[in-house]
């Protein structure tokens, strides 16, 4: 596997034996279809962080996150979230099919 | 490393999200106008009303389009919700002079991603936009036209009734 981008928690691999990428998120590595992960960014793109620091719209600053058509589960916090936001934006950038600077990344 | 995500999606992602949001608009335009086309029935403008409905019918015709050129282009394409549609006007001409604001409205964001997916080299996106924007020239000049009425025959009611008989699909 090659490795696309590390953020501080997460890891995105794209495999080079078949059509699939990686994401290795610690506890354990999710592998996903390239639909897949264009749901995974759609999903942590429309997270609104700010109701994390705001008690009346999101009590406990965490989050669900269900990836691969409900296959996997997962609670993530504030921090967790941030760093997830980043692998999507530069993952994407690194993959050439996002307006990001991929040269910015590095 | 192969081109994977290239293989499967033939546009930017940053394109894709300015085209759902998109989607986002004409949903909304096809609702506004469902709104308008109910207040015009209301009011016994007859011909206005059928001018609405079938101008909301056409917003979702191009909601449509793009909803179908995200899906063909390997993208996913987002399902709208569609919030705060105004169905309080005062008269005939505040009607069409909200669906002449509205359509400006979508004109700009058009252009918008068109300058977008011009400086990101998407050309597929670009040339895809071609046609929406001539499509808009057509409805802000056809709104237009019906607004340059309320100046040539007035506004008192016998002026408001012999504008909705000028008002035909299309005009």
């Amino acid at each position: 596997m090659t490795s696309v981008y590390q953020s501080k928690f997460y890891t995105l691999y794209q495999s080079n034996t078949d059509r699939y990428f990686y994401i290795d998120f610690g506890q354990k590595v999710v592998k996903l279809s390239f639909c897949q992960l264009l749901a995974l960014r759609q999903k942590v793109n429309s997270i609104a962080i700010e109701t994390h620091f705001d008690a009346d719209l999101n009590k406990h600053g965490f989050e669900l996150l269900m990836l691969c058509n409900k296959e996997h589960l997962f609670l993530l916090n504030t921090l967790e979230i941030l760093d997830l936001k980043n692998l999507v934006c530069y993952g994407f950038a690194l993959l050439g099919i996002s307006s990001e600077n991929a040269k910015a990344v590095y | 490393m192969k081109d994977i995500a290239r293989q499967q999606m033939s546009i930017k992602v940053s394109s894709m999200d300015l085209l759902n949001n998109q989607i986002k608009l004409e949903a909304h335009a096809s609702a506004t106008y469902l709104a308008m086309a109910s207040w015009c029935d209301q009011n016994a403008y007859t011909n206005s009303a059928e001018f609405f409905y079938a101008q909301s019918a056409e917003e979702r015709d191009h909601m449509m389009k793009i909803f179908k050129f995200i899906a063909d282009s390997g993208g996913i394409a987002i399902s709208p919700t569609v919030e705060n549609i105004n169905h309080d006007f005062s008269n005939l001409e505040e009607v069409f002079e909200n669906a002449l604001d509205h359509e400006i409205m979508v004109t700009k964001s058009i252009h918008k991603i068109l300058a977008t997916a011009r400086n990101d080299q998407d050309y597929v996106v670009e040339n895809f936009l071609q046609w929406f924007v001539q499509e808009q020239l057509e409805e802000e000049k056809s709104l237009r036209n019906i607004l340059d009425l309320f100046e040539l025959m007035g506004r008192d009611g016998i002026a408001l009734k012999l504008i909705d008989e000028r008002i035909t699909r299309g005009e």
